[in-house]
């Protein structure tokens, strides 16, 4: 009740105080916060916010259109830089501000679209993979999964497709095809992504999960940890840290590397968590998810992966 | 409107308190379907019983990639499209025909499964799942059956077996799977096999029926 009667001071009171500081300022909302908050996500997420409580019906035609053309995945090339060059002109327009005396708004500015809609541009990116069974009558997928087992396993030579060696890199029986489920091939991307960028970490989680007590199932768990991420990524939970990693459009890689961060960094608390036995992986693992949104939730978060640790 | 629902939930109850436990218990069944919808039925429900819940605990077994996620989220009317491999264990609560049914989902991984025993304790319900498409592995989910009815602690506790997966067009029909399990020679215990596929929600309601009229009877 108190809340929803505040929601409706704040509704009359936000244009009041916007007008105020216009006035003040001789600056509209969108140039302050382009002027006056860092680069990156504290400034794209106060933007996005400001856009989306816009009641002008050109921002309002805006936002709808650039949902569309990033859902349609079509925010990139060349298409890219005119779709920006709209967006801004739309703004300059609507808020009536002379680019020849602010020329470093509309740079700002451009970032932080491609921020906002990159990222909902990424989500799609994600969805397509991950909606995409793993087919073993697919040669490119199979390539991947034979790829993973040839970096995760270099000393070791597969005797064959099916075969319980697989077990040894954290699959659950003789044939991983039937453990992507829901993931899709979203998971074998993230795993071989890890496996490719990252050799060292990833050998050395790799490592961790053969321990006698601490042990689980490498690939297994790692189809969890992209179920998180993925999560994670739909629900806005991970634009802090992706607009902060992100010079401009967020790629697919930026998704990975998130992805191998939560992996190593899994690992690590798994670990200090001192388990009794894999039986402990549903709380431990709400646990970290629990930390790693607490931390999400500051907008000056970036997660990068501390290899100096992997040295020790 | 709402409060229409309200009163006759009320005429209800009180019809159902009248008659016969039999007759609560089919008004209680409509009131769960009304409840799925989503207008918080249940919750008045809830208010309304005189008798609190009879907890159950069920215990969902089977071979990795046999369906048990699927089937315990579908139990709780929960998306199915984004299943991972259980890794350790997921529980639920699930309301169903006047119980509040404990789901223990216990990953079926080989190097998992020394860990069931852990979870029989108190078991009111076994429920085994079965991939009905994976012929190779029957003789191997048949085994694993085998060690479990010789189970101290799941002595005489009722078994439901699910053959999943029907939807599949190699799946095995239920009959052929009792068969080859020997489920005919079990004589310590209530059994039943159930057809379904957890994914199409198809026949998961009526081993759940099962399952609640076989505790009835203890």
């Amino acid at each position: 009740m108190f809340r929803s009667l505040l929601g409706i001071i704040l509704w009359y009171l936000r244009p009041l105080m916007k007008w105020f500081l216009r006035k003040t300022t001789r600056l509209c909302e969108l140039q302050r916060l382009c002027y006056g908050e860092k680069a990156g996500a504290p400034r794209s997420l106060r933007v996005e916010n400001s856009l989306l409580q816009s009641r002008s019906g050109d921002i309002k035609n805006l936002i709808v259109f650039l949902d569309r053309i990033s859902d349609g995945r079509k925010f990139i090339g060349t298409n890219k830089d005119s779709i920006t060059h709209y967006a801004i002109h739309t703004v300059l327009r609507v808020k009536k501000i002379n680019p020849q005396i602010h020329p470093q708004f509309g740079i700002s500015f451009a970032k932080c679209i491609e921020h906002i809609w990159g990222y909902r541009q990424l989500i799609q990116e994600v969805e397509v993979l991950r909606t995409t069974p793993y087919d073993a009558n697919n040669e490119s997928h199979e390539t991947k999964l034979l790829t993973l087992w040839e970096l995760m396993m270099p000393s070791v030579q597969l005797e064959s497709r099916v075969t319980k060696q697989w077990q040894d890199i954290g699959f659950q029986g003789d044939d991983p095809k039937t453990d992507f489920r829901g993931m899709g091939l979203l998971g074998l991307e993230n795993l071989l992504y890890f496996a490719q960028e990252y050799p060292g970490p990833a050998s050395h989680v790799l490592s961790h999960s053969h321990h006698p007590q601490y042990g689980y199932a490498f690939a297994v768990v790692g189809i969890n940890l992209t179920s998180m991420a993925y999560h994670m990524l739909k629900d806005g939970s991970a634009k802090s840290h992706v607009y902060n990693v992100s010079q401009g459009l967020p790629t697919i890689k930026v998704f990975h590397h998130f992805y191998c961060y939560l992996f190593y960094e899994f690992d690590r608390f798994w670990i200090e968590a001192k388990p009794r036995n894999v039986m402990d992986f549903s709380h431990i693992r709400e646990k970290f998810e629990n930390t790693i949104r607490l931390s999400l939730s500051k907008p000056a978060s970036v997660f990068r992966i501390n290899i100096s640790i992997d040295n020790i | 409107m709402v409060q229409t629902i309200a009163v006759d939930l009320k005429k209800s109850h009180i019809i159902g308190d009248l008659q016969s436990p039999k007759m609560n218990f089919t008004i209680e069944m409509a009131l769960n379907d009304q409840g799925r919808k989503g207008n918080g039925l249940l919750s008045i429900l809830r208010k309304l019983k005189s008798q609190p819940d009879k907890e159950l605990r069920l215990l969902l077994l089977g071979l990795d990639n046999a369906g048990k996620t699927t089937l315990l989220k579908k139990l709780a009317s929960e998306d199915i499209t984004h299943i991972t491999p259980t890794q350790g264990f997921n529980i639920k609560s699930v309301q169903s025909e006047g119980f509040k049914l404990n789901v223990w989902d216990i990953g079926g991984q080989r190097k998992i499964r020394p860990y069931w025993r852990n979870y029989f304790e108190n078991t009111d319900v076994l429920i085994y799942v079965i991939d009905s498409a994976d012929r190779k592995r029957l003789e191997e989910t048949g085994h694993e059956l085998e060690e479990l009815l010789m189970e101290d602690k799941l002595a005489n506790v009722p078994l439901l077996v699910y053959a999943n997966k029907q939807d599949l067009l190699h799946a095995a029909p239920a009959s052929d799977i009792a068969e080859g399990l020997g489920l005919h020679t079990i004589k310590d215990r209530p059994w039943q096999i159930q057809a379904c596929s957890a994914t199409a929600g198809e026949g998961v309601k009526d081993g759940m029926e099962w399952v609640c009229k076989n505790i009835k009877k203890k």
